[in-house]
């Protein structure tokens, strides 16, 4: 199931959801995806060799019973949310980044098959950014309907309309499935992250 | 009231006809009278028998003769006509009580209703009578007695054949795989997938195609037996942390869950469950292309060669690998209310959008 993500000026939730009011999206609810970061720890062993390699802990509301890590550029496992206190006991080989949890909350927006949601994203008290999810969900090959997704883009997000995702320059004939959505909201929150060095005043 | 009842009655004779009455009625009233007063005064016994007598005769004499005028002006009369438009229901209209028993208001709007209802079945029938409808080599018409005898052919035909015609077209597309089962009988039941793009399963009956159902190539389309789940994201239950790489994992998640999700990867392995024929899809998108499927198998129609019939509904049924990719031929965009071009051209195969087909 193909889905795009953008990120537009914050504070303009307001704004996107009433175009996508108009546009005759139905209101579904509230979603939720959030991250936490660990690291290898020093004294890992075996073929984790690299100090400092990052693993992301993710979940997302829309599978509720799995749990999703994700190494950057690397594999992605899913897993049944067992898998959190598997990590408690993983202590000795991943620690968690403390104050790193990072996640987006809000609604969730049906149009026709689209499937929208528009949430804020925020790190610890503060919102840093605002993450567009759009999902197609009858067609599972990511490149076939990627002109679709961005004419129903073009239509509510106006000028703002992001590029292509890199996950579909992989994979060209693959079926789209839940680990591509989270490896798009991982390079989302990295992205997010990685703003966060330049001066408040950059931020909007 | 009087209007309906006045066809052939002679109102001027009527009105005479009363005051005839109340003539009548008022001789009759003094005959009584002059009994009641008995005789009258006068010198001689006689003479008052007689003038009683004679005052008696008189009024008897009104009597018949107001009686006869009567008659005679009731035969002028005549009667209220018998073919009274209403007849006994027109009675009904005489019934003062009008809203708590509208009966005959009901009545006249009832009957307007239904006259309206033939007037509009008989049009009806005669547009759909001009484009025969009918796919098989059945005639109709045919007296009942020779029908036994006249059976079509192209309706028992042996199964053999119907699988043969199949396979030949299930090679003749690359892209296209048809399965072909018989859980229900000798109607044959196809699950066509059509590249990455939709499923469709077609119900057959001998090698005419009865219905179709189009749903997404993620969806489920086997019935639910209790132990096959119709998430389409399957879920591993195990964590393996020695996974390294993509594909061991697609291994590891196919193991784990391989007999829930039979439909994503083969047909072969869900033999427990039978073929969901009724559920629609969840998807706009593949809910308007059942609809559109539903009129290609009525579009094309050859009842002395049905397995042309298949081949064309095959061809047809490809070009929709490209459902998401094409454009709509007519405005150019993708999307029209949410939806893709659904609309294939029966001839051309060019893509649509359904309101914006010819």
């Amino acid at each position: 199931m193909p889905v795009a993500e953008g990120k537009s000026v914050q504070q303009t939730v307001e704004l996107l959801t009433r175009k996508l009011e108009t546009l005759g999206a139905e209101k579904q609810g509230t979603f939720c995806v959030d991250c936490e970061t660990y690291h290898t720890a020093a004294s890992t062993l075996g073929s984790q060799g690299q100090a400092g390699k990052l693993m992301y802990v993710m979940h997302n509301s829309e599978y509720p019973l799995s749990c999703f890590a994700l190494f950057e550029n690397g594999p992605c496992l899913i897993a049944d949310t067992n898998f959190d206190v598997l990590m408690v006991k993983l202590k000795g080989f991943f620690q968690s980044a403390k104050a790193s949890k990072i996640e987006t909350r809000g609604t969730r927006y049906q149009y026709c098959d689209f499937l929208v949601k528009v949430g804020t994203v925020t790190m610890g008290p503060s919102a840093r950014g605002i993450s567009v999810e759009v999902e197609y969900g009858p067609c599972v090959v990511a490149s076939d309907c990627w002109n679709l997704l961005l004419e129903f883009l073009q239509s509510f997000l106006g000028s703002h309309t992001p590029g292509a995702p890199a996950v579909f320059g992989n994979r060209h004939d693959a079926v789209y499935g839940p680990a591509d959505t989270m490896v798009q909201y991982m390079e989302l929150f990295n992205k997010i992250r990685k703003q966060q060095q330049v001066p408040v005043a950059g931020i909007r | 009231m009087a209007d309906v009842l006045s066809v052939g009655v002679n109102l001027e004779a009527f009105a005479q006809a009363i005051s005839a009455i109340q003539a009548l009625r008022s001789s009759v009233s003094r005959v009584f009278d002059c009994l009641k007063d008995g005789m009258r005064n006068k010198e001689t016994l006689e003479g008052r028998e007689k003038a009683f007598i004679a005052h008696f005769q008189d009024n008897l004499h009104s009597v018949t003769r107001d009686l006869n005028e009567l008659e005679r002006l009731s035969n002028l009369v005549g009667k209220p006509s018998e073919n009274h438009p209403l007849h006994n229901s027109g009675l009904l209209s005489l019934d003062p009580v009008q809203d708590k028993t509208p009966l005959y208001s009901q009545l006249l709007q009832a009957y307007k209703w239904s006259n309206k209802l033939q007037y509009h079945a008989g049009l009806a029938s005669g547009l759909l009578n001009q484009q025969s409808l009918k796919r098989s080599a059945n005639q109709m018409g045919v007296s009942a007695k020779r029908r036994p005898k006249a059976q079509p052919t192209t309706l028992v035909l042996p199964p053999q054949y119907v699988d043969d015609v199949i396979s030949r077209i299930d090679r003749m597309f690359p892209e296209m795989s048809i399965h072909l089962s018989r859980p229900n009988g000798t109607s044959a039941m196809l699950l066509v997938t059509l590249g990455k793009v939709l499923r469709v399963i077609v119900v057959m009956r001998s090698l005419f195609i009865d219905r179709t159902i189009v749903k997404g190539y993620n969806e489920n389309v086997y019935t639910e037996d209790g132990k096959l789940r119709k998430m389409p994201a399957t879920l591993a239950c195990l964590a393996c942390l020695a996974v390294d790489s993509q594909q061991s994992s697609d291994e590891a998640r196919e193991l784990i869950s391989g007999q829930g999700t039979g439909c994503e990867r083969g047909d072969s392995s869900a033999s427990q469950s039978q073929l969901d024929i009724w559920s629609k899809s969840n998807y706009q998108v593949f809910q308007k292309v059942t609809d559109h499927a539903t009129t290609a198998l009525l579009h094309y129609q050859l009842p002395q060669m049905p397995d042309v019939v298949v081949r064309s509904f095959m061809t047809w049924l490809r070009s929709y690998i490209k459902l998401f990719q094409a454009p709509c031929q007519r405005c150019g965009k993708f999307l029209q209310d949410g939806l893709p071009p659904t609309w294939r051209d029966f001839r051309t195969l060019e893509a649509f959008h359904d309101t914006c087909r010819q």
